[in-house]
């Protein structure tokens, strides 16, 4: 080999001098013979070989790297997810039927009377979101029997002619969900009359009574990212504040709630109580009543040698916020998923210095924590180590308004009535919460394309929809709250699903780490042979070609 | 007793706290004691035993009261009919301690060891259940419960047995889990939690006693937390929940003020040379030669100086007739405490004394002074200490072998006894890297001491009587190894067995891989001496007639292959290096044409060089042309200027 570059080494000189004479033929000019022409057979089986090579690495290299690098991604249904968060799957309606229990009037004045307030409502409601359907009171019998079965309706109007000669008056039961309306008996319309007093009245009443409601749902629209024709014309800034307060104030919904019932005392006494009969004098009540919307699991303790996170004995209002000793009190965080609400009673000679006007509900004694629970100051008991249920009684009237509070229950209303309404609250909640859930995977899977996606996150994403749908059909009935809390759980489940939350990482200079070193010396005989292959095979083409 | 004045100088409010608090609820009471025992070499070991109690009817209605609703939820939660939780630190050393308190009942492995019974319909439903307990324990404990999985969890057969009264009912239907984490740390972050669940919560009575800086400087300190139904005749059902601390302290290092333990603990390490104690008797002993004493002095110790911190009165819901503390020494030790508390001597006990404290909220103060041991009434060893009894076993274990590949295990059990045959199972719960092999398993026996002192006497059918076995699955479950064994007086049993190291995978290994692998503690359950029958039997009896005791191991530092964890992106250049250079070679031949030499097209080599010289001939041109002009233009300026 040597010898063979000292042979052209003399040669180039010669060649070099060409080159600077006549530039055009420099290269051309190249000592040694033209090796036999190759035979055809080998020229074939080379271009087999590098065909086939790239066939084996095409085909067969490049499928096994794929499958066994790429991620699983599953079928995600991206664009209802988006049109549920964008609220393009559902319009929110909530139609509320309101019977009306005319009493003894006539069929037909009657139907008048339901004609005429009916219109009246549609002129006052500009909210068509939420819906109020008259219908007359299926069956009209006395009013000791009020139709209380019928879970749609949700208020039952009962007329009676009053002895007032002017003026219509009403009141709400306060058990039941009844408003009693009272007429002067001059004011019932005729058949063909445009308008009436009456009705108007009647329907001016379920305006002030819904109102809550409406401002509470329109609030929930309004600050869920949906977008609809439905959405509440304007509810004031005032009313948004109230209701947001109040809606911060409350817990998260869940199917169960654990509440405990804490006695803290910084001594030695007192050590026991009769938190039990307590509960169920006081307390039972109203849980009873809640028991379609949550249940509640109850359990007691007594703490004692436990002091309070101020020192101080009379507790300002910055002092309310760390009265509670989160490091040393026991009121470790619940287990099985369902939220805690804690309720303590706290023996001792404390008293809160300044009552907050803020909230009114606030006794001089007792304080709600927001999304936690409420402390009750209870001075010593008289029977030093024994806390009798008779002391307990104001402690836990004070905590039955409180949960209500916690729960997001509205003020207004007969207790039936607030938890109807609580209840249409809470599935409309849930389905915006579900619907936002799944608008923030979509975007999540959008936007980080590196993520794995398991298959039951798929199956959540189905099911979520499918119960969703379910809800928003029967929105304002009795089913769409189960099927709200399932769509929540479920749309809560396949966001937070495990794998998808500790996304591997490798950045890019590893991955060039990782393959270059294979694929550098591999790749370059490749190609090169693939690029001679294809040159030959051109030489050869227009050689045929000359040669035709 | 005498009483010393100047304890009751300190003159405390006096809370007067009725005494009928703890009378007002019959099924819930609770009791709390301490026991200290003054043990040779200067030690101390203090058990803290608290026990409280609620209704089984109580329970199921989530009322609490004095048992701790943190854990009542979670056992309820997760179906937990019996529980059994240790923290431990340190080693007991048997040899100079004696025996072990509670008969070793009350102890664990190094390191957190769990044990429950769960209730539950199947294996899965069990499994499902003891994931459920140890999350929540690992929160409510601050302790890394969590990582006891299916590979750290086994199920006894022959070695636990229910300690509470079960109905037979629920019998059928309970699940054994153990599980071991001898890796973790035990500290003050785990006395906090315990601490909370007493219901006078560290504040006053003996609790008030305990502190995390004292405990977990101690020689040996174990916390248990033990849950069971009990179930008295003629009674109530009640679920019983028992926190025991023990502890053995160092008197001389327990003594140390707190404030400069700092300090001190950097002049340990060069102590001043007087304050050494060393052995005077030893012929070379000199100023700066120095033997230590075996035996060092007397003991002379208050409740003060040894916990940091005096014992806050009275926990008021205790019962006013049962004693807190008690001390157990010979009756000739002299103890003072102070004022206003009664001291009882049990007629029956020689060596126990307790003390019955007022009910005040005053602190109560106990010392133990300066025996002189010459003078007119020398005092010896035996005024100091009661003499500890001798243990029924002794059990050492360690790791032989060498190399990263093989290794093994050798466990020496010796019955101290001359007269009296120990019957025990030994428990092993291996991880799965260590797979062990069975049939390596040899049980030589021989006596302790004479002449024959080491050479095997008999077969090891002799001693072991049945081996339950149920080997490791790779990352799935570790081995679990229960062995029966008899061993006869006076002899020592040599049992060893080989395992060889598995090499792990890359994320397998901790951060401080180097540190090596801990492996769990064996357990060691002495059968009653007095039951012939096997373990198996004695569970269908009840296991209850007579106590079972335990024993434990130190726990083993197993060394594995540790790679070098650059390895992988080294590993893949090669690899690829290595497929690069074959496959480049195999192409090249398949796809060249080979022809004569003068035959090819030139050689690269040259051609190269041929276009490099080309390339510069081109590029001297141009810069010659350039210069050219250059100078041309200079002339053209020249000539303008001129």
């Amino acid at each position: 080999m040597s010898a063979d570059i000292q042979n052209d080494g003399d040669s180039k000189p010669t060649c070099a001098e060409a080159t600077v004479s006549l530039p055009a033929t420099g290269i051309a000019t190249v000592e040694g013979k033209e090796p036999p022409p190759e035979k055809e057979a080998d020229t074939r089986r080379r271009s087999w070989i590098v065909l086939s090579f790239w066939l084996i690495a095409v085909f067969i290299g490049l499928p096994i790297w794929w499958n066994t690098t790429t991620i699983y991604r599953a079928n995600l249904p991206l664009g209802q997810m988006t049109d549920w968060a964008d609220g393009k799957a559902c319009e929110p309606v909530f139609p509320l039927r309101i019977a009306l229990d005319v009493g003894a009037l006539p069929e037909q004045e009657a139907q008048n009377l339901l004609r005429l307030t009916q219109h009246a409502l549609d002129d006052l409601n500009d909210f068509s979101g939420h819906h109020l359907r008259l219908q007359l009171a299926q069956a009209p019998t006395e009013a000791t029997a009020p139709v209380r079965d019928d879970s749609n309706v949700a208020l039952t109007i009962r007329l009676a002619p009053g002895d007032a000669a002017h003026t219509a008056s009403s009141s709400l039961h306060p058990h039941l969900p009844i408003l009693d309306v009272q007429y002067p008996p001059n004011s019932l319309p005729t058949a063909n009359s445009p308008s009436s007093g009456l009705a108007t009245y009647i329907a001016t009443q379920l305006g002030a009574t819904f109102a809550e409601e409406q401002n509470i749902i329109s609030y929930l629209l309004e600050s869920s990212s949906i977008t609809s024709e439905h959405r509440p014309k304007g509810i004031s800034q005032e009313v948004v504040d109230t209701v947001s307060k109040r809606m911060t104030r409350s817990l998260k919904y869940s199917q169960t709630y654990h509440l405990t019932f804490s006695l803290f005392t910084n001594g030695p006494v007192p050590s026991s109580w009769d938190i039990e009969a307590a509960i169920d004098q006081y307390m039972k009540p109203v849980l009873d009543m809640l028991r379609p919307i949550h249940n509640f699991t109850i359990d007691t303790q007594v703490q004692l040698y436990a002091s309070p996170g101020v020192q101080s004995l009379v507790l300002g209002k910055e002092d309310l916020s760390s009265f509670v000793n989160a490091a040393e009190w026991p009121l470790s965080p619940s287990i099985g998923g369902a939220p805690t609400v804690n309720f303590i009673v706290y023996t001792g000679n404390h008293t809160i210095g300044v009552p907050s006007e803020a909230s009114p509900g606030e006794t001089s004694q007792s304080w709600m924590i927001p999304q936690w629970g409420s402390v009750y100051l209870l001075a010593p008991p008289a029977e030093a180590t024994h806390v009798s249920s008779e002391t307990l009684k104001q402690p836990i009237l004070t905590f039955t308004s409180h949960l209500l509070t916690l729960l997001g229950t509205p003020q207004s209303g007969s207790l039936p009535m607030r938890l109807s309404t609580l209840a249409r609250i809470r599935s409309a909640d849930l389905l915006l919460r579900a619907s936002s859930s799944l608008g923030s995977l979509a975007r999540l899977t959008l936007a980080l394309p590196s993520i794995s996606i398991p298959s039951n996150v798929a199956d959540g994403v189905v099911k979520t929809i499918h119960h969703l749908e379910l809800a928003c059909a029967s929105l304002g009935g009795a089913k769409s709250l189960e099927h709200a809390r399932i769509a929540e759980a479920e749309a809560e489940r396949a966001f937070f699903e495990k794998s998808m939350v500790g996304q591997l990482y490798f950045p890019d200079e590893h991955k060039v780490a990782v393959y270059l070193p294979l694929l550098g010396p591999i790749g370059v005989p490749l190609v090169m042979g693939l690029l001679n292959e294809i040159k030959a095979w051109k030489n050869r083409r227009s050689q045929k070609l000359k040669a035709a | 007793m005498q009483s010393l004045s100047f304890f009751s100088l300190i003159p405390f409010l006096t809370l007067l706290v009725s005494f009928v608090v703890a009378s007002t609820a019959p099924a819930a009471d609770y009791h709390e004691q301490l026991n200290l025992k003054p043990l040779p070499q200067n030690s101390l070991l203090a058990s803290f035993n608290f026990r409280s109690n609620t209704s089984l009817p109580e329970f199921e209605a989530h009322n609490f009261r004095f048992f701790p609703r943190s854990l009542g939820q979670i056992l309820q939660h997760a179906g937990t009919r019996e529980l059994h939780l240790r923290f431990s630190l340190g080693r007991w050393d048997a040899e100079t301690w004696g025996a072990r308190p509670w008969d070793g009942t009350k102890e664990g492995g190094t390191g957190v060891e769990l044990w429950a019974w769960l209730e539950a319909e199947s294996d899965g439903e069990a499994d499902h259940k003891w994931l459920t307990l140890t999350n929540a324990l690992s929160g409510l404990f601050c302790a890394s419960l969590n990582f006891i999985d299916s590979t750290r969890t086994i199920r006894p057969v022959m070695s636990f047995r229910p300690e509470g009264d079960h109905p037979n009912t629920t019998m059928a239907n309970m699940h054994l889990l153990h599980g071991v984490l001898p890796r973790e740390v035990v500290c003050t972050e785990n006395l906090t939690p315990f601490l909370k669940l007493l219901p006078c919560k560290g504040k006053a009575g003996v609790s008030s006693l305990l502190d995390g800086h004292k405990l977990f400087d101690a020689s040996w300190q174990s916390m248990a937390i033990d849950v069971k139904p009990v179930c008295q005749a003629g009674e109530e059902c009640v679920l019983q929940i028992e926190q025991t601390i023990d502890m053995v302290l160092d008197i001389e290092r327990s003594k140390r003020p707190r404030a400069n333990t700092l300090q001190t603990t950097s002049s340990l390490a060069h102590p001043p040379s007087h304050e050494l104690k060393c052995n005077t008797t030893k012929p070379y002993h000199a100023d700066d030669t120095c033997f230590p004493t075996d035996s060092l002095n007397a003991q002379e110790w208050t409740l003060n100086q040894i916990f940091g911190k005096p014992m806050l009165g009275n926990c008021p819901l205790t019962d006013p007739k049962t004693p807190p503390v008690c001390i157990q020494a010979p009756h000739s030790r002299d103890v003072f405490t102070s004022m206003g508390v009664e001291e009882l001597k049990e007629p029956g006990n020689e060596n126990q004394r307790c003390y019955l404290l007022p009910s005040n909220d005053e602190e109560f103060h106990l010392a133990l002074p300066f025996m002189p041991r010459d003078g007119d009434r020398p005092k010896t060893d035996a005024d100091e200490f009661v003499q500890p009894a001798t243990p029924l076993l002794y059990a050492e274990r360690s790791l032989t072998g060498h190399g990263q590949e093989h290794g093994g295990v050798q466990a020496i059990l010796t019955n101290p006894s001359p007269d009296a045959e120990v019957e025990f199972v030994y428990m092993e719960s291996l991880p799965w890297f260590m797979r062990i092999y069975l049939h390596t398993l040899k049980a030589r026996i021989s006596h302790r001491t004479g002449s024959d002192a080491g050479q095997t006497l008999r077969d090891d059918d002799d001693v072991v009587k049945e081996i339950y076995y149920r080997p490791f699955l790779d990352r799935q479950r570790g081995t679990q190894l229960e062995i029966r064994m008899k061993i006869p007086p006076g002899s020592t049993v040599f049992m060893a067995y080989d395992f060889e190291k598995t090499i792990l995978r890359y994320t397998e290994y901790p951060p401080d891989a180097n540190r090596g692998f801990d492996v769990a503690a064996a357990v060691i359950t002495i059968l009653p001496s007095n039951s012939t029958s096997t373990a198996g039997a004695a569970a269908a009896a009840g296991g209850k007639t007579a106590r079972m005791s335990n024993l434990r191991t130190t726990g083993m530092l197993l060394n594995l292959p540790t790679p070098d964890f650059s390895m992988p992106y080294n590993v893949i250049i090669f690899t690829s290096t290595c497929i690069a250079l074959a496959f480049g070679g195999l192409y090249n031949i398949l796809v060249r044409r080979f022809v004569g030499r003068d035959e090819g097209p030139e050689v690269s080599l040259v051609k190269l060089r041929k276009r490099l010289q080309e390339g510069v001939q081109k590029f001297k041109e141009r810069v010659q042309e350039r210069l050219g002009a250059v100078g041309k233009g200079a002339k053209k300026v020249d000539g303008k200027s001129d």
